[in-house]
Formats: C-alpha cells, sequence, structure tokens
C-alpha cells in the first residue's frame, strides 16, 4: 500500500466510474463474464446461490425461531442465552450465523434495529434486506427520531415504553423477538409462523395480527 | 474514516421508503450481484473490513445515489483492481486480457449446501489480556476517529455510556481493513439519546457494540 489508500482507493472508484458502463445490470454481467474467465467463479454455484436466497433462506427462517420460542420456554431461555447455538437446533433456520443475539420485545420494551455505518443484517436467517434498510433515510433517522420512523411503518409505541436501538456496529447480528399476539392459544408452530413478519423480527412492526394466521 | 457512510444522526435524508415490495431481490441483476459475491474466489487478505472500507471510498454523490448491489460490485472490482486482479479496462469490457488468476479452483455448487453444515465465519478469537471494563462501567468515547476504517460512528464520539454487555474479544476491524488481524475486547455500550442529542426531547437508549481502544474510563 502507498502512503494514501485512501486517496488510492478514491482514483480507482473514479477510473472505474467513469469507464463502465452505467446500468448496473451491464456492470455486474461484465464482471461474472470476466471472473470466470480469470477463473475465480463458477457461475452454477451463482445460480445455486440466487436459488437459496430466493427459495430458501428468507424471513420465514426468522419466523421458525420466533414461533419454535413462543411455544417452548426452554428453547427460548437458549436462544436468548446465546442465539447462535440455540438456532443450531432448528432444521429450517437457514445458515449460521456466527454471533446472532436474540433481543425480545415485552409490554414494556421495544427493539429496534439498524446499521449506521453500512447494512449490517442476519442474511442468513431473514434474507436480503430490504432497500429501505441499506438507504440513508432509515440508516440516519432511526438512532437520532425512532419514534417518527416508526410512525412512517404505521407503528406507535405507548409514551412509557423503554425504546431501545441496536445499531450493528460490529458482528454481532441482531434478531427482534416479538410478542405472541393475544387470540393465538392452541396454535401449533407452523400455523404461528405464519403470523411473524419480516419487519417484526428489525422492530419496525410490533403487534403481529392472528388474522392474518393460516389455518 | 469521516466519510459520508458514517450516516447515524444526518438530518435531510426524507422519509423511509415503507411501500417497498417484500421481496428478497428486486431484479435479476441485483439477485446475480448478490450471488457473485458470495461464489467468487477472494484473496485472503480481502478482508469483510477491507471491503467495507473500500465501499465507503465510493464517493459520495455515488454513494448516495446508486443502488446497493451495484456498490457491490464497484466495490469488488476496485479491489481486483487495487490488487492487480484486473485492470479497469477489463472489468469494463469483461474480458481477460490477461492470464488467469490461481486462488484454487472456484467454489461449486455444492458449496452452497455445505456452507449450513458450517459455521459461518468466526470473528471472535482467544485474548489473554484482562478486560479494561466490565459491565455497568461508566465509559467515554474517543472525541475522534482516524483516516482509516472504523466502527466508531461519528455521532457517538467524545460520550459517555455504559458497558451493558462484555461480548468476548473480536477482530478489530480498523487493522483488520488493513490486513493485520488483531482481537479486541467488544462491549455493547448503552447511550442515552438524550445526551447525543440534547434538546430534542428524546427518551431512547442507543446501543452500540464498540471494540475497547474507542473507550476510554471515566
Amino acid at each position: 500500500m502507498s502512503a494514501d489508500p485512501q486517496k488510492e482507493t478514491g482514483d480507482i472508484h473514479h477510473e472505474l466510474h467513469s469507464h463502465l458502463p452505467p446500468e448496473p445490470a451491464l456492470r455486474v454481467k461484465a464482471m461474472e463474464s470476466l471472473l470466470v474467465e480469470k477463473g475465480m467463479l463458477d457461475p452454477a454455484t451463482v445460480d445455486a446461490w440466487v436459488e437459496a436466497y430466493s427459495e430458501k433462506i428468507g424471513p420465514k427462517c426468522g419466523a421458525a425461531i420466533v414461533a419454535r420460542a413462543w411455544i417452548d420456554p426452554d428453547f427460548k431461555a437458549r436462544l436468548l442465552e446465546n442465539g447462535t447455538e440455540a438456532v443450531k437446533e432448528m432444521e429450517t433456520a437457514g445458515w449460521a450465523v456466527a454471533h446472532l443475539r436474540v433481543i425480545e420485545n415485552t409490554d414494556d420494551v421495544h427493539n429496534l434495529v439498524v446499521c449506521t455505518l453500512c447494512s449490517c443484517y442476519p442474511h442468513a436467517i431473514l434474507g436480503p434486506p430490504p432497500n429501505w434498510y441499506k438507504m440513508a433515510a432509515y440508516r440516519s433517522r432511526a438512532v437520532r427520531e425512532p419514534r417518527v420512523v416508526l410512525e412512517e411503518f404505521g407503528v406507535t409505541l405507548p409514551d412509557d415504553i423503554d425504546l431501545r436501538i441496536w445499531d450493528s456496529t460490529s458482528e454481532l447480528r441482531y434478531l427482534v423477538l416479538p410478542q405472541r399476539p393475544a387470540g393465538t392459544e392452541g396454535w401449533d408452530e407452523e400455523r404461528l409462523a405464519s403470523i411473524v413478519t419480516r419487519n417484526s423480527m428489525i422492530g419496525t412492526h410490533r403487534d403481529l395480527d392472528p388474522s392474518a394466521g393460516s389455518a | 474514516m469521516d466519510g459520508i457512510h458514517d450516516l447515524g444522526g444526518r438530518q435531510g435524508f426524507g422519509k423511509v421508503d415503507v411501500g417497498e415490495k417484500e421481496e428478497a431481490f428486486h431484479s435479476d441483476w441485483e439477485a446475480r450481484a448478490f450471488a457473485i459475491v458470495r461464489a467468487m474466489s477472494k484473496p485472503s487478505n480481502w478482508t469483510l473490513d477491507k471491503f467495507r472500507f473500500t465501499r465507503e471510498q465510493i464517493d459520495p454523490v455515488n454513494y448516495l445515489s446508486r443502488p446497493y448491489y451495484d456498490q457491490w460490485i464497484q466495490s469488488y472490482a476496485a479491489l481486483m483492481v487495487g490488487s492487480g486482479v484486473a485492470s479497469v479496462e477489463e472489468l469494463a469490457s469483461g474480458k481477460s486480457s490477461g492470464a488467469a488468476v490461481d486462488l484454487g479452483t472456484p467454489r461449486g455448487p455444492e458449496s452452497v449446501a455445505a456452507e449450513k453444515d458450517h459455521a459461518a465465519a468466526q470473528f471472535e478469537r482467544p485474548y489473554d489480556a484482562p478486560f479494561k471494563f466490565e459491565k455497568g462501567t461508566t465509559v467515554r468515547t474517543l472525541p475522534h476517529a482516524h483516516k482509516g476504517h472504523t466502527r466508531l460512528p461519528s455521532y457517538v464520539r467524545g460520550h459517555e455510556g455504559q458497558v451493558i454487555e462484555v461480548r468476548g474479544a473480536f477482530i478489530f476491524p480498523d487493522e483488520s481493513a488493513e490486513g493485520v488481524e488483531r482481537a479486541e475486547p467488544l462491549y455493547t455500550v448503552a447511550f442515552d439519546a438524550g445526551d447525543l442529542w440534547p434538546g430534542e426531547d428524546l427518551d431512547h437508549a442507543v446501543h452500540i457494540d464498540l471494540w475497547e481502544s474507542y473507550l476510554e474510563p471515566v
């Protein structure tokens, strides 16, 4: 590295920006072709990752974890104690997250997850994050005016609630455990999982709706 | 680095797009870009922090306006150029003008299923020295950062907070971005939003994971 690596990388970015095709799709296509030619990429592996994240890995993996925690108090205790280890018990939990922390919503506590510096997110459990999670509006405002942000998501919190924002600055990945709503007594795990939304596991949704559940 | 990426607490970005359709990818190229990054061979010194630092150095206009996965591709392209793996011309044309890069056989599709059986990358490391702080300790963050990569966001710098969890010793990102692997104690620190932004009538807490060398005793 030269004495001023920041300048060097910045210069490379500028050069790339003026030479690469402006359309993202064309940039990606050129990158894929080049990596294959360079012996750095097997296109069949790209297909396999697309399939995994389009069909298998996604919010339903997180929903299964939440439903299990609602039904099994011992699992819930293990999940809150050490999320990484507890999730290994799940068949459908998705890929591993090495440092998973599960944070619980209660009547008195609401949790909201953000990554102000980039876009850290438990991909392997929730799938790729929504665009809004990666954009400046959410990243800038979630830590400073979370109640206003939550109102935009249709969530109005009680005035006296303990509101905790988790800024994912390290390799710990945070997953919110939402509250089980009333009216779901006696439901099995699968039915419970069907009412757990992606946003409820980020914290931008709070009151889950039993009528959204599959019978 | 005091870059545009350090967005916590900044103002003027408008409302969150809450109407976004809920789907894994919004276009084929997004899915392709995401999967290429998972599947491609990478030299061992392309750490996650080096990648993050590379993305942070995209110029601010592009950082705020180019699509997210386009920025991933842009950042890997910059890493390839910076490491001598490819030229700008090759990345523009998609055609290799030099020899293949020897990083071993690229991972096959079976590696996708196999990943389920392995823990994802581990960032915790053994650590023999004593931890400086414990749960309940009041700490103060450094008032400024440095020009390299850091995970100490500007909005908490120079503020007092309380250690609420001791997480263990984790790879220190500021040095990992420069290719040096060294572990340091990591703490989750709680700040009162009312201290971070006085006069705004805020009652929430912000919890952030911070490495030991970002913190001073009070």
